[in-house]
Formats: structure tokens, sequence, C-alpha cells
């Protein structure tokens, strides 16, 4: 009997065992680990990361979906669409982009119009995730909620705005957005107006010591933006003029234009007095392409470099057409632009004799190109630096490289395969202060102010007239300056101020070719083109002249009352239709 | 509600308890009987070191030197069972005797052997499961280095997808791709969690597969089926010492066909006069009607004497110089080499009545055929059993490892140097005139990397890993008919790295930039406890056994690393984490997750004729939330022994035979991970932080929303039912067994497309959660047979095989009826669809090429048509070539997989064969993106493309007509063509050997027992239509090597082939 009591001893005591394992249900509870939860994020400082969250997809890269197609220079959809620059690299690199500058094989599959999208959707979700979290947080200040808020709607409307001129017919991601009343064919353009509206409300007048936030003049520049896309001159004009006079960046400096035309592409000169509104970037973070991506340097150029010699050594794409390098020609005896600068002699042509005569001398702080120094990194020998010369010409992108002297201090370090060097922390400009000269201009333009036109057009070129110490040399290149300090002129510069506009119509093409020339490779030219509804005469003027040297443009063609918009990326017609009805519709024609 | 659920539950578990307690007091019978004799063996010697137990119970004892035995009946209980390996086991009704005799017949079938299932060994004969038993013997004859490797063919119904990669991790799919995402199987080591990938193939002493219901008794882990491992225990008897070890080469194999220099030359010639440029130009090939071969390709182009070609000018960065290599560099054999490889295994074991011990060591040095990389290994095991007393056993296994493996760099991608071989251009030299590294930095010649210099560079880097895998156990006997067990174990990896990034200055791309130096370190853990408890009886002609258990799992993991750049030295001996002066960035990660599990089973069977289990699990998994936390898993399976029937006696050449029949519900959460349930906020510098202040280095960092929780995702669960039948025929000459089985996935965990996951509403940004919905079906035959002959008085025979057919198809998928996989170099070639098998290849059916301008003017529109290049399938007859075309053009699912082992012995000699083919799947080879379209990247171009591509006056090539800019009609915008789909059927010859062994008389005076000898050869041929190196395609890995899921299955991007190894080894047994 005792060896039974001992049996069952042991069997109790196992017995015990097993239900204290059994009832110890914390064994279950294994949280995620490196997360934070929604409480967390319900205070004031959880609020505030989660704004710098939505502030953070302002460059085009950081959420998933994303890609060079999505980067804020919209070096595809508002550079390689327009005459600006051909997509570069092999056709077959980056594939996707080559629809943009065929466009006849341009559809709702392609794999480039979902990287836009999704980042702008993105963005405005961030947004309404801040105003949401904020509603729960019961530690903040009205004040703070009142600037979070405003911070929050100025984001929201860039977002909006950002998909509203590439892709035409967008559904607005408020708060009150549901898949069900979704609906693009409602016009978004007053949900924007509205959101920067309150923004203005809002902003203070500076950041102290944060550029990179929008202040009330950033919104009041993107209000007066979308206004020019509504062809809203008149409501646009009074906010112009005020910014114009009294406007300042998040830094406190009063708009100006800066000396040198390419301290507005210097990253040790990024939030001038011209910058507006900027992407902000920055390297050497820890967030390195070596780490897997989403990297905060300006990835969406990444590939924008020349290609084997240079500052990246890699990717090759983004070459600027030999159109817009023929733009620049200029009058040898005025400095104006030539009334047809396509025909006649190529600059820096190819092959045969190139033209010879005089060039705005813009042009060789917009690209580089065969025999002129490209910042300090030697003259730019022309093929050598591109991938694929017939298809993309021998000219290479240069608003968006870095000199020599300045790798390492503004440049990622890594060893991935090719990347670290191309990753650079100089800022996108959003918009800057000549844009809004510029609009202004257009303004008058359409108003008929035509000295009113023609002072700003010449405010703009006084610039580059008035500095010819900061026209591109010979010599020896100053980083800290972006200007040559010795040297003769690399090419044969000259630029001048226009009279007095003769008519409206002079007047209007002075504009835009002004436009043309000082926003050249910002990825505003296409956006412009189709505001000015001047897209497919130009585009396929532009194929026209090209396509017998370009066999990726051979059989191109641009269709009005189509290509204007990007089509609906297909994947989100069928997400939001799968309830069988037409939430999303495709854009006319696709 | 919660709490009431709880409540419910626990009052359920005290029930449950109750239950059992009750059972065990109605067992208390005490009464015993003394039982003595003598077991001796077909030539009358007397059998030591045999078992005798008394059936149903668990006493047992074992016979002495002089074959003798004696044990103690209990009072109700009247069999002995008599049992020895290599023996027939036979029972014996004691009636009341006291003295019983036993003479033991040779076994001339398995059916007796025993097998552990789910939790509990059965024998052969009483399995009522799909279960595959690997016939471990042959399993090791194939020298490989890795679990899975060796696993490969040898069991019905399990796929197993390796590479040529020394230590490179493979697909393991049991009865086919049930999931999107992992598929893996669950693998128990001697009753713990443990894997199969490092464990030494010598220390095996079986290895089951549970296919179907069998594996529920694993719940919710065992939806992928389950691969149990029992390692060798010492056996009663005098230590026994065995050597096995073999030497040998791997021979590196063919490699490509690829152009040569003057080829590759006139192909880029060919590509300009095709695209109409009357004098074509190059800057390596001059300008001309007719390509020269220059002196130099850097300076581009130039001749002997050329400006900047004198050696005083020679600067690596702005003047390097590189001859021309005018007959064309061999990349694919400057990049390897015939590699030899070694495998020592010394074990000792022995045991007494009272305890015993496995003891072993092994080295395994495994080179690999690309230079530089390789699988070192050493590794010991000690397995030791103490009984204390008769009634209570305790032991452990102790297995521990330490490896060295470094990456060779990712497998199936375009950055490996297999991939780089067929990119980098023949007329690039290794070296430059200085011996540094030449490359495409010489322009016009892509953008390649230098596969030797990458390859070279990796050799002094670091991956190490240290392990201990094992488990303790004890055991005690009670009340005759009890068992309980606990056992405690799991798997301790540690493993550490680094390695060094060179600046690739002699690429086209990335040659400036900074070196760096990355270092890391994680572990992976986990844990096992289970506890067991059974009763086993038999009343008469009824045998139960029932058990019932409880387990808890537990996982948790870390891993951190860092990397520094600007090393002013690269020389290995600077490289450590502060000697570096450039940037630096860290990163890590941890996970942690846990089940708890209960569970029972039921094994009963009535007159060895009837044959019923069932067993129940109840899973609470850490995954999901709180209330969605429990899943219960039922299995049943019956089996009928039709040939004990009196009615079946007269069929005499049926030995045995047996039907099964199996329903299971099973589980998975291996696609779902702990962030599930939650909505969660995270930091990430990519993703959330903003340089507000402007500051160029120093960015904010902010929030984003990094998952949408969802806490009503619940199991996966997958009913499997399985019909199938063993038979044994032809006089115990034959053994057939056949499954027929249907693997329905429901409720497949799976993100739900729709508006949640629409850009829209940010569902990208943030991560979506897995919900129950989606539904795949697999349906399959598992067959094996196996024929044991004998021809003469010397010559034996055996030769088995097996086949495993599943055919997938995707039932739903929520939201839409299809999605898309991911791109592959921007280009879309698979998506899952209702109705098609998982991985389809999609995209553009080529009907042809186009051969002339009428016939471009009679087809269907299509853009970028003209001579020479594809001609799509109208699929949808609209007269017009567009994105509606596309069509499903491949399946990567075989129609069935077989292993083929043929084995004899000739007086001394033996000798063994194992074939391993699959049939009828599909290989996308995107290697030809880059071979044969040198429009995409210019480069290395495959011979055949160079010189016999279409022309006008070629028209009957199959390879379109070469160009410098490419578009819709040969690269299909961003989709897959038929062009690039092979046959992907093979048949290879695993291994070979013939082997001696030397007459016993030879050997007896230096205590030698057995000494065998043979020469192998592995993967000797590989018949196949496949035109890349290997047809064997394993699913893409992470940056880390490892295998989770099949992505980008069937796709060739550059894999590690196999090439044929030549081996010589021996086995020696003291």
């Amino acid at each position: 009997m005792k060896k039974i009591k001992r049996k069952f001893l042991i069997l109790s005591s196992l017995a015990i065992i097993v239900l204290v394992v059994a009832c110890s249900k914390k064994f279950l509870d294994k949280p995620p680990l490196g997360t934070l939860n929604p409480q967390i994020m319900a205070t004031e400082k959880g609020v505030q990361g989660l704004l710098i969250g939505a502030y953070s997809l302002v460059d085009g890269e950081g959420t998933s979906g994303d890609g060079f197609a999505s980067g804020a220079s919209n070096w595809i959809f508002g550079g390689v669409t327009s005459d600006d620059a051909y997509k570069g690299s092999d056709p077959t690199d980056v594939a996707v982009a080559a629809p943009m500058e065929k466009w006849v094989s341009l559809d709702a599959t392609n794999g480039a119009i979902p990287q836009k999208w999704a980042m702008g959707y993105a963005g405005a979700a961030r947004c309404n995730d801040v105003l949401a979290t904020m509603a729960l947080a019961s530690d903040i200040p009205a004040d703070k909620v009142a600037l979070i808020e405003a911070q929050v709607r100025f984001l929201r409307a860039f977002y909006h705005f950002e998909l509203k001129k590439v892709f035409g017919n967008i559904p607005y991601a408020d708060e009150t957005l549901t898949p069900e009343n979704t609906d693009n064919t409602v016009d978004a353009w007053p949900k924007i107006e509205a959101d920067l509206t309150a923004a203005i409300g809002g902003l203070p007048d500076t950041w102290p010591g944060e550029p990179g936030r929008a202040n009330v003049w950033a919104a009041k520049a993107l209000l007066a933006k979308v206004y020019m896309f509504e062809h809203k001159y008149t409501d646009a004009y009074p906010i112009l003029t005020d910014l114009i006079n009294n406007g300042k960046t998040s830094g406190g400096a009063k708009y100006g234009l800066n000396d040198h035309f390419y301290s507005n592409f210097n990253p040790a000169q990024k939030n001038s007095k011209e910058s507006v509104f900027a992407a902000q970037t920055s390297v050497q973070d820890n967030s390195s392409v070596d780490w897997g991506g989403d990297p905060n340097g300006n990835y969406g150029d990444i590939l924008n470099f020349p290609y084997t010699g240079g500052p990246g050594a890699c990717c090759g794409f983004y070459n600027p057409s030999q159109s817009l390098a023929n733009s620049f020609k200029v009058d040898a005896a005025t400095g104006l632009p030539l009334a047809d600068p396509y025909s006649g002699p190529a600059v820096s042509a190819e092959s045969g004799t190139g033209y010879s005569g005089t060039l705005d001398p813009r042009i060789d702080w917009t690209m580089g190109r065969p025999g002129i120094p490209y910042l300090d990194w030697g003259i730019h020998p022309g093929i050598a630096w591109i991938r694929n010369p017939t298809n993309d010409g021998n000219k290479s992108p240069l608003k968006n490289v870095y000199a020599e002297s300045q790798k390492d201090a503004y440049t990622d370090v890594g060893s991935a395969y090719w990347g670290p060097t191309e990753l650079v922390a100089n800022n996108v400009n959003i918009i800057r202060f000549a844009d809004v000269i510029l609009w202004a201009a257009e303004c008058e333009v359409e108003a008929n102010d035509l000295a009113g036109a023609t002072a700003h057009v010449n405010m703009i070129r006084s610039r580059m007239m008035d500095h010819p110490e900061a026209w591109v040399k010979t010599g020896t290149y100053d980083a800290a300056s972006a200007a040559y300090t010795s040297g003769a002129n690399a090419d044969n510069y000259k630029i001048g101020l226009y009279p007095t506009f003769a008519s409206q119509d002079a007047a209007r093409t002075a504009v835009r070719t002004e436009r043309q020339l000082e926003l050249a490779m910002e990825g505003q030219r296409f956006f412009d083109l189709v505001r000015w509804g001047i897209a497919e005469p130009t585009v396929n003027a532009y194929i026209a002249r090209e396509k017998a040297a370009r066999p990726l443009k051979s059989d191109a063609h641009f269709t009005a009352n189509k290509n204007e918009y990007m089509p609906i990326p297909q994947s989100e017609i069928d997400n939001l239709n799968s309830d069988g009805t037409e939430h999303l519709k495709q854009n006319q024609n696709y | 509600m919660r709490n009431h659920v709880d409540y419910l539950l626990k009052g359920k578990k005290h029930l449950f308890f109750l239950a059992f307690f009750t059972l065990v007091f109605s067992s208390l019978v005490i009464a015993q009987n003394r039982v003595t004799g003598k077991v001796t063996g077909p030539d009358g010697k007397p059998v030591f070191g045999a078992t005798v137990a008394v059936k149903g119970t668990n006493i047992a004892t074992t016979t002495t030197t002089d074959g003798s035995y004696a044990v103690t009946m209990p009072h109700n209980s009247n069999v002995l069972v008599f049992s020895y390996i290599g023996f027939e086991v036979s029972e014996v009704n004691v009636r009341g005797n006291n003295t019983i005799d036993v003479g033991m017949k040779l076994q001339t079938t398995s059916l007796n052997e025993v097998v552990v299932t789910g939790y509990t060994a059965q024998r052969k004969k009483d399995i009522t499961g799909s279960v595959s038993v690997v016939n471990v013997a042959q399993m090791k004859q194939t020298p490989v280095g890795t679990g899975e490797e060796a696993l490969q063919g040898r069991a019905s119904g399990v796929t197993i997808i390796t590479s040529g990669n020394p230590g490179g991790n493979s697909d393991i799919r049991i009865r086919g791709i049930t999931a999107f995402g992992n598929n893996s199987p669950l693998i128990i080591v001697d009753g713990v969690r443990a894997n199969l990938h490092d464990i030494n193939t010598n220390d095996i002493e079986s290895m089951q597969v549970l296919k179907d219901a069998s594996a529920a008794i694993y719940g919710v882990a065992g939806s992928n089926g389950v691969i149990i491992i029992t390692t060798k225990k010492g056996r009663t008897g005098r230590a026994k010492v065995s050597y096995d070890g073999y030497y040998g080469t791997t021979t590196h194999g063919n490699g490509y066909e690829m152009a040569n220099t003057q080829e590759e030359a006139n192909a880029i010639w060919l590509q300009q006069l095709n695209d109409g440029v009357a004098t074509p130009t190059h800057p390596q090939f001059g300008t001309g009607p007719t390509p020269v071969i220059p002196d130099y390709i850097t300076p581009a182009g130039a001749a002997a004497g050329a400006p900047n070609t004198d050696p005083a000018t020679y600067d690596i960065n702005s003047n390097q110089i590189t001859k021309a290599n005018k007959i064309g560099t061999n990349w694919y054999n400057e990049i390897t080499r015939n590699a030899p490889m070694q495998s020592h295994n010394l074990s000792v074991s022995a045991g007494s009545d009272k305890s015993s011990y496995y003891f072993s060591m092994g080295y395994l040095n495994q080179q690999g055929i690309l230079k530089y990389n390789f699988l070192k290994r050493y590794s010991v095991r000690a397995n030791t059993q103490f009984s204390i007393k008769d009634h209570i056993r305790v032991g452990e296994n102790f297995y521990a490892f330490y490896k060295e493996n470094p990456l060779f760099g990712r497998n199936q991608s375009e950055q490996n140097s297999f991939t780089t071989a067929v990119r980098e251009s023949a007329i690039i030299p290794v070296y430059d005139i200085m011996g540094n590294y030449g490359g495409t930095k010489s322009q016009g010649l892509g953008n390649s990397g230098n596969p030797y210099a990458d390859v070279a560079r990796t050799k002094d880097n670091k991956s190490r890993n240290w392990d201990i895998i094992g488990s303790v156990f004890g055991e005690v006997d009670f009340l005759r008919h009890f068992n309980f067990r606990t056992t405690f174990g799991g798997v301790i990896d540690n493993n550490y790295f680094y390695n060094f990034g060179y600046v690739a200055y002699e690429n086209a791309e990335g040659n400036t930039g900074s070196n760096s130096f990355t270092e890391g370190a994680g572990y992976n853990s986990n844990w096992t406890w289970n506890n067991l408890l059974t009763y086993s009886n038999s009343i008469k002609e009824h045998n139960f056994r029932v058990l019932v258990g409880t387990e808890a799992v537990n996982n948790y993991g870390r891993y951190s690393n860092a990397t520094r750049a600007n090393y002013f030295s690269e020389n290995p001996d600077y490289w450590i984490l502060n000697t570096g002066t450039g940037a630096q960035s860290n990163a890590g990660g941890a996970y942690q997750s846990s089940l708890w599990s209960q569970f029972g089973k039921v094994e009963y069977s009535y007159a060895g004729k009837y044959l019923l289990n069932a067993s129940l699990r109840r899973d609470g998994a850490s995954v999901f939330a709180e209330d969605q936390r429990w899943g219960y898993f039922p299995g049943v399976s019956a089996a009928w022994v039709i040939s004990q029937e009196n009615f079946f006696k007269t069929v005499t050449f049926v030995n045995n035979l047996k039907l099964r029949y199996s329903w299971a519900k099973l589980g998975s959460t291996s696609n779902v991970d702990g962030t599930n349930p939650f909505n969660l906020y995270a930091t990430r510098l990519g993703k959330s932080a903003y340089d507000i202040a402007g500051t160029n280095t120093g960015p904010v960092s902010g929030f984003y929303r990094s998952n949408i929780g969802n806490p009503e995702t619940t199991w996966e669960g997958d009913i499997i039912t399985n019909a199938g039948f063993d038979a044994v025929i032809l006089n115990n000459k034959l053994d057939i067994s056949l499954d027929w089985y249907k693997k329905k996935v429901s409720g497949l965990l799976f993100t739900k497309q729709g508006p949640a996951t629409a850009y829209l509403f940010g569902g990208q940004d943030a991560q979506q959660p897995k919900v129950n919905i989606g539904d795949m079906q697999n349906t399959g035959i598992d067959f094996s047979a196996t024929y044991h002959g004998t021809v003469g008085k010397d010559f034996k025979f055996d030769v088995g095989g097996q086949i495993t057919s599943y055919k997938n198809k995707i039932v739903s998928i929520p939201g839409l009826p299809f999605y898309d996989e991911g791109a592959v170099r921007n280009t879309i070639l698979q998506r899952e669809q209702e109705g098609k098998p998982f991985g389809s290849f999609f995209g553009y059916k080529v009907i042809g090429l186009f051969q002339s301008a009428d016939d471009v003017a009679k087809s269907p529109t299509q853009d970028d048509a003209r001579p020479g290049v594809f001609k799509y399938a109208d699929i949808n007859g609209d007269g017009k070539i567009d994105v509606d075309d596309r069509t499903f053009i491949g399946d990567p699912n075989p129609d069935f997989e077989y292993g083929i082992n043929i084995s004899f012995t000739y007086k001394n000699f033996d000798f063994s064969t194992f074939f391993f083919g699959s049939h009828g799947n599909d290989i996308y080879n995107n290697l030809l993106y880059f071979t044969d379209f040198p429009d995409f990247f210019k480069g290395a171009i495959r011979r055949e493309a160079a010189v016999n591509s279409w022309t006008p006056t070629n028209t009957d090539a199959k390879i379109p007509l070469l160009r410098t800019t490419g578009g819709f009609s040969t690269d299909a915008a961003g989709y897959g063509s038929s062009y690039f789909i092979s046959k992907g059927s093979y048949l290879r010859n695993k291994q070979m050997q013939i082997g001696y062994t030397l007459p016993p008389s030879l050997l007896s005076k230096y205590g030698i027992e057995r000494l065998r000898i043979y020469v192998q050869a592995a993967n000797l041929f590989t018949i196949t239509k496949y035109e890349g190196l290997d047809p064997e395609l394993q699913s893409q890995p992470d940056s880390n090597g490892n295998i989770f899921t099949t992505f980008e299955y069937g796709i060739d991007q550059g894999s590690y082939p196999h090439t044929p190894s030549f081996l010589f080894g021996i086995n020696l047994n003291f």
C-alpha cells in the first residue's frame, strides 16, 4: 500500500505541474517586439512624431510601393513626359518609364504610375492619422493643436495637388472618405483649396530652426500654384504680389533670388531665401541603401547621374534632350531666346558640326554637355558618360548633382553595389521663388499687363545677367558659393533683358519660354504644358524632331485628350471597384 | 465575455483530468508470475540483447550473452513479445508456463519495424495514417552536407529542391504548395522542435514523414506535414565503434556556352546593322563595316602604343590600363574549380540494461565549386539513457555543432557570380595590366560586375554558427499500464558574421564610394516542453493505447549588426568596427511567440485486423488575439488489414494488405506573426524620419502606422483526407504503398485584396493584417514500391521507387480573383488566380517570329512589330495585341516527382544507385533576359544568340533579331513571354556507388568487425531538355539565404548548379 501511495504522490505532483503550466495564461501573451501601441501615440510627443512621419513623404520616398517614379522631383512624370529629357539608360532598364517617352504603350497596368499614386495617398493617410490620433490625445494645448492641424492640412493639400496634376480625376482622401463614398468624378480642387485656406489661417510666419516645416507663405504659394492650375489668375495674383512683397522663408529670410543660379541646387546652400518649399533630404543618418532601402537622401533621383564616370558612376538616366539644349540658343545681339531654336546646328551635336553661337548661360547649370566643366568633376566627356548614346544623346542631368569636393559631406556612404554615391543631401525644390515670380508674370499676361509681365520676366533674367561671375567657367569650382572662382567662360554665353512685350501673344510666349529655361529639368515642364493646353502640339513636335535619331521614340505619339493625365492604376481600380460599383473611373480614353 | 469563456475552458480542463484520474484508479490490480527462457536465432545460436516485453505493459528486459532472460509478468498478462533488430517480432502466449524458449526468424518484411509517429511509437503494420518511413541506410548514401538534401527523393509525398551550394538551404514541401507563403513542415528531433538543416545524417536512426491525419496530433503546426527524426541510441551489448568517411572531389561542371570575343563583337555589329545603322560604331570595336578587336579595352578601343597605354601612366582611378582578351574570357571557368569534399564520422555506442550511450563526432568539409565557397561543420552528439530501478528512465540527447558557411551571394539573383558569369563580356580579362581587376568600367561593355572579383572579395568574410540542439527526458512506468514521460529541449542557434564591402573600382557602376565593414550577430532559440501520459493495455484481442499530453513551445530571437565606412586599410587584420572613419549605421530586431497545447490520442486495434486511431489537440497560439487564440484539431484514421481475414487467406500471393482512410483538420500559423492582432506604430528612419531642420545628416525621427491589426484573425484550417493501401505481396518480396489525398486549405491566412489594401486608404503604407480567407486545394497521389529479390545464392537485389504527384489549385482568392506576384527585374512573371495552380507563369504567348513586312501587315496589330521579333498570340481575337492578350504560359509545378533506388549485392560486392526526377514542370529562364537580348543590357551574349539569331537570311532562327533598342515585341512591356519558358523535366542520377566488404576472416585478427570500401559518384548525369545550368531551381531565398516561402518559384535567375562529384569512402566497425 505504501508503494501505491508513493506512486499516487508522483502522479499528483506531475498533474499539478501540468495544471500550473495550463493556468499560466501569461505564457501566451507575447506582445510584438520593437513596436509602439496606439496609447503611446495619443500624446503630444506621439502626435508630433506622427506629423514628422507625415512630412517624411514629401520627398516622395518612404512608403511601400514607392520607387524612382514617386520621387519629389517628378523627373518621370514632369520631365521625361515633356521635351525636357529622355528617360535615359537602356530602353528596357526601368522599362516602366519608357512609355512616358513613347506614349503609345502607356496603359493602366504600367508599373511606374502606382508609385506616384501610392506616395500621394500614403501621405494623405498619414495626415489623416495625425488628426485621428490627435483627437484621442488629451495633453495637447489648443494652440499646438491648431499649429499641428494647419501643417497637416497643408501637407494633405500638397499630396493631393501632386496627385491631381498627374492623374486629373482623383478622390480626395480626407477623414470622410470611405470605400463606399469614393468617387473620383468629383472635382478635388475645392477640397485642396479648402485645406490650404485652413492651413493659411493656422500656420505661423516662420519656423525658427526648422526650415523644413511649411509656414504661412509656403501655404500661400501652394494655393497660388493651385489657382494657376485652375486658371484662376485673378485669385492667384494678389497672393503672388503678397508673396513677392512680403513673403519669407520658414527660416525667416525674405524671399529673393539667389545671386548664383546654381545655389538653388547646391546641398551646401539648401533652404536659401529662394526656397519657398522644398523636400528635405539627409544622408549618413543610418538609413543607407545598404540596409535595404528607404534612405532619406534624394532617392527619387538616385538614377539621375552620369554613367560610369563622374559623381555617381551610375546610372545614366534622365538625360537632357537635344531639344532642351537647343532651346538655350540666344540671339547674339540681344541675348534673347530664338524664335525657332530647333532649326540649324544642334547644341553640342552628337555628330557633324555643332552650334557655335551664343547661349543662355543657364544651360550649363542645367545640364552637363561635352566639353563643358561639370562642376568640379572635370570636363564632361560626352558619350563616355552616357549609358545608351543612341537613345540618350550626350548630355547629363546636373541640377540634382553634387560637387566632387562635397563628396562624403553630402553623400551617403556604404558598400552597396551602386547607390551610396548617388544618394545626396540635395533638397528637391518644390516651389522656389523664381517660380512665384513667373506665375505673377503669367497672371499679368492674362490680365494684359504687359509692362508688369516684362518686369517680372526680366527680374528672372537679371539674376543671370547681373552675375556673370556666376557663369560656368573653365577654372576652379567653389562648391560653397556655387560659382567658379577662376577661368574664362566655358562657352559663348549671352543673356539680355526683354523690352516691354509688344503684344499679349508675344508676352505669353516669352513667359512660357522663360519658365522652360529657368525651370528646365525640375519636373515642372509637362504640367506647365498641360495647364497651358499645349501639351499635344508641343510634345508631338518634339517627337517629330527627335524620333529619327532616337529608336525608342520611333513610334512615339502623344494623343490629345488622353495623355495629358496618367491612367489611374489598374490595380487600384480593381481594388476599389471590387464591390461592383464604379468608385474609380478610368481617365478618358485609357 | 472573455472571462466567461476562460472559465468554461478551465472547467473543461478540470473535467479532463478528473476523468483521467478515474481511469488510473480503476486499473489498480496487482499480481505476478515469473517467466524465464532462452532466445536463439535461426542458426541455433543465442541472441544477445533481444528485447523481451510483456505485451500491453511497459515491462521489458533484454537477453544476456547466452540469450537467456527472466521477466516477471503481471497477473492478467500472458503474452510476451520478443524483438531484435533484423528478426521477425514474435509474440508468445505464456499460458501459465514458467519457461518459454524462442527461436527467432530472420525478418523478411519491415512491417514489424517500430517507427515513431506523433508522440508514440508504432509498428509499421499498426500505422493507420499516411506515413512515409525513410530508408535511412539508403538515405545516408548520398554525400551531402544538409539533412534536406539527404531526404530528397527518399519519401513519397516530400518535395525537396536543393542547389549545389554547400550548406545552402532547400525548399521542403510536403504534398505540394498549400499556402501563399511559408510551406515548411514541422521538424521534430527526439521529441522536440528542431531543424533538419545541420543534422549529422550519420546520427539518424529513423526518419518518418507524417502527411495526413497522422500529423493532426501536432495540430496547428501539422498543416505542412511533420518530419520526425530519432537519433541513435546505444544498444545493449559491448561497445561498438564505427568510422564512416569519404573523400572526393566535386567537378566544376561545364558552365555556359557563351560567345567569344569575336562572336560578341559580330553580334554588336549585327544589332546596329539590323537597326539600319550603315556604319556601326562601338567604343571598343571601332567604326566601320566590321568590328576590330582592340588591343586595349581601357583606354577604350586603343591599339598597342596608343596614348595612355604606357604602364608608367597607369592609375587605378583615372587611367586604368586593361588589355583586351581577344579570344574571350570564360567567366564560368574563372569562378569555379574542382572542389574537394570530405566527411569523417566516428561513433561509439554501447549499452546495458541499466544504461546506454551513443557518442559521435563528425567533421564535414565541403568545398563549393564556386571559389572560396565552402561549408565546414564540426559536430558532436552524445545521447545517453539511464534506468533507475526498473521503471524509471532518464536520458538526454545532445547535439552541438560549429559551422562556417559564408554566403556566396544570393542564390537565384542577378548579383551572384553564376549570373554575372553570363553578363560579363568575354573581351574583359580578369585582371588589368597591373593585376587589378578588369571590368565594365571599360566602356561599352555593359554594367555587370566582374564575377571573379565578386567571389574573390568574399574570401575573408566570415559566417559562423554555434548551435546546441537537444533534449532531456524522464520517464516512469507505473501501475503496470501507465507511462509518464516528460521531455524538455530545443535549439539555441548563435550566429555571427562579418563582411567587407570593397569599392569595385573596375565596374561601370558604383566604382567610387567608400569601402565598409559590417559585423553582426544574432541568436534564435526555441524550447519545447511536453508531458505525456500513456496507458496501454491488451484485453484479449483488443489492444489499445491512450495518450494525453501537454506541450509548451516558446520561440525567441534577437539580432544586431553594424556597419562602418571608410577603412584606411583593406587588410582583414584591420577590420574592426571602430577602425572605420566614415558613416556608421546599425540595425537590430527581435521576435517572440509561444504555443500552449493539450492533446489526446487513442490507438485501438482488434485482432490485428481493425485499426483505429483518433486524436484531438487543442492549441493556443500567441500570434492571435486572446479571443481567437484557441483551436481544436481533430484527426481520425482507420485501417483494415484485409489480409488477416479468413476469406482472404486463400489469396496466397498477398502476404499483407491493409486499407487505410483518414480525415483530419490541421492548422498553420506559419504565415502570420505576432503583430497581426494589433494596430501598431513604428519608427523607421527611411519611412518616418525627416530632416525638418535642414541639417543634412540629422533627421528628426517620426512615427508611422506600421500595422493595422485584425483581432478576428484565427487559425488557417486544412482539411486533409487520405485513402490508401499498403501491400506486401509475392512472398514478401514486393512492398507497395499507395495514397490518394486531398488537402483543402480553407481560411488561408491571406491579406484581403480590396479597398483596405488600396493605396487610396493608406492600405500599403501600413502592413495589412492577415485574415482567414482564400482557399487552396491540393490533390495527389503518393506511391512507393520496393522489390527484394534473390538470384541464386549470392546475388540479392532491391529495387525501390517512389512517386509524388500533386495537383495544386487556388480555389478562391478573396476580393479580386487574382493577384500578380512581385516583379522580377520590373517584369511580372507570375499570377495567382482562382482555378489555376500556384505560381503559374503569366504573360504573352509567342507564336513565332515575324518573317516579313507582309507577315506583320497580315497579323494582328502589335506595337513594335517588325520582321524578326516575336509574334504574340491574339488571345482575345480582337485583332490587336495588348494587355488583354496576356495568358497563362506555364506551370512551375511538376506533374510528378520520383525517386528510384536500385541496389544489389553479389558476394562481397555491393552496388547501389539512386535517381531523382521531376516531370512536367515549366521553367522560366530569366537569364535569357541577359544572354539573348543585348539591347536589354550590354555585356556577354549566349553563343547561340550571337551566331544564330533571326536575320532576313536566317529565318528559321528561334532567337529574335538582335537590335539596339528593345520594345514591346521583345520585352512585352513589363510582362513575361513564353519565349523564356522551357520544359523543366529532368532525371538525375544523385548517387551511384560500388562497394566491397572485406571478408571477416581477414579482419578478425585485427579486431575489426567489418570493413567496407567504396567508390561513389554523385550527380553523375542529368537527363533534361532544359538548356540552363541546372533544371533544379529553388525559390528565391531572402538576403540571409533562408527559404521561407515559395517566392519566385520555378524561375531561373542564376542558381548554384549541381555538378558531378567522385568519392572514395570507408565504413569501418570495431
